[in-house]
């Protein structure tokens, strides 16, 4: 990463994009892409809850500010993390109603999405993760596999399992904070 | 690089809650507005969203062994999972094995659970060679109207088992005794 974006907040980034307009401060559109792209990512997986729509999104909707940023549409370049949740909510919204149409801008940007190095989603080792599983309670265990595998919500595993939502959310913020222990990451 | 340290992290209970949608759009809205300007609670996130999706990939590769659901188990043939079913009344055998294509295998203990509040199983492993594996599982969970209990071992392990035997007695607990609901025992060859 060049260092001359590196001490950059995110408004001094999304200023020195509009302040260069179209000449193009490279740098500081890479940076601002590398760092906003996960922010969008995951609020494609929690509401689309499909990897590839939303990495699709995450593309779309950095290209669109990046775009935006390089005309001057955007007043308040210090608010660009509000202006890009609003952009990801309004392009979710349009994919649910089935409206969204993708803005040709992969056209304007050439193999600039392609080429920034956009953290690639975390992954866990496989193995250790299921030595950390078996190594919880069986209820625990039970309780974050029908979470996360069947996507549930704690009212939906409280009913399958007799118990009271409450306890369902108690053992599994317990699970969860065991599981990332032994990841050898911070439980909290 | 930028100090990326947040002075007023989202709770981890806050951050599942919203994961898992289970957040009124009021409660939400401020959580996603964090998120968009603190890169530090999204690689908190990003850390929750890594360990759902290596949940999700440990089950259908087989590498969980857990008590489930009859929901569940549907979920797993919705997604598309081979799975191989055995039903075994109290006090039966039933002879079974797994397929290399297969992606998991589930036993279906039958059991009268009514007025029961807690079970427990006492496993144990025979590999007939005279290596004999005994745990116990306590608390095992179960819904307020099942009949049955549903084991799904792990299917990557028991891939690699010789032929063996396992047996499950599932015992009902209560503050003064235990009192056997059934013994389940799964005869177990290779494919």
């Amino acid at each position: 990463m060049p260092d001359d974006v590196a001490g950059l907040d995110d408004a001094a980034l999304a200023r020195r994009v509009a302040a260069a307009g179209e000449r193009i401060d490279s740098h500081a559109e890479s940076e601002l892409y590398r760092r906003l792209a996960p922010r969008v990512r995951l609020y494609g997986l929690r509401h689309l809850r499909d990897p590839h729509a939303a990495h699709d999104l995450m593309q779309q909707v950095l290209l669109m500010t990046l775009e935006r940023l390089r005309a001057g549409k955007l007043r308040e370049p210090e608010r660009i993390g509000s202006f890009v949740l609003g952009m990801s909510r309004m392009v979710v919204l349009e994919i649910r109603r089935g409206t969204w149409r993708r803005e040709t801008l992969l056209d304007t940007f050439g193999d600039m999405a392609e080429a920034v190095d956009a953290p690639e989603p975390l992954a866990l080792d496989a193995d250790k993760l299921a030595a950390c599983l078996q190594a919880l309670a069986e209820r625990e265990r039970t309780v974050v596999v029908l979470t996360f595998f069947a996507d549930k919500a704690a009212d939906e595993v409280a009913g399958e399992l007799g118990l009271t939502a409450g306890n369902v959310r108690v053992i599994r913020h317990r699970a969860i904070a065991r599981l990332r222990e032994c990841m050898g990451g911070d439980p909290s | 690089m930028m100090s990326e340290r947040c002075e007023a992290p989202i709770a981890l209970e806050a951050l599942v809650a919203y994961w898992l949608g289970e957040l009124a759009a009021s409660a939400e809205e401020p959580i996603e507005e964090h998120l968009f300007r603190c890169a530090s609670c999204v690689r908190r996130l990003e850390a929750l969203a890594a360990l759902g999706s290596g949940i999700r990939a440990a089950v259908r590769d087989g590498a969980v062994q857990a008590l489930i659901t009859p929901s569940f188990l549907e979920l797993m043939q919705r997604q598309g999972m081979r799975i191989r079913e055995y039903r075994v009344e109290a006090g039966a055998t039933v002879a079974c094995t797994i397929q290399a294509d297969d992606d998991a295998v589930v036993g279906r203990m039958q059991v009268a659970l009514a007025g029961v509040h807690r079970v427990d199983a006492l496993h144990r492993l025979d590999l007939l060679d005279g290596r004999v594996r005994e745990w116990r599982v306590d608390d095992v969970p179960f819904g307020p109207e099942a009949r049955e209990l549903l084991l799904l071992p792990s299917a990557s392990m028991l891939k690699q088992l010789p032929a063996h035997a396992l047996r499950v007695e599932l015992v009902a607990v209560d503050d003064r005794a235990e009192r056997s609901l059934g013994t389940y025992t799964f005869a177990h060859t290779p494919s």
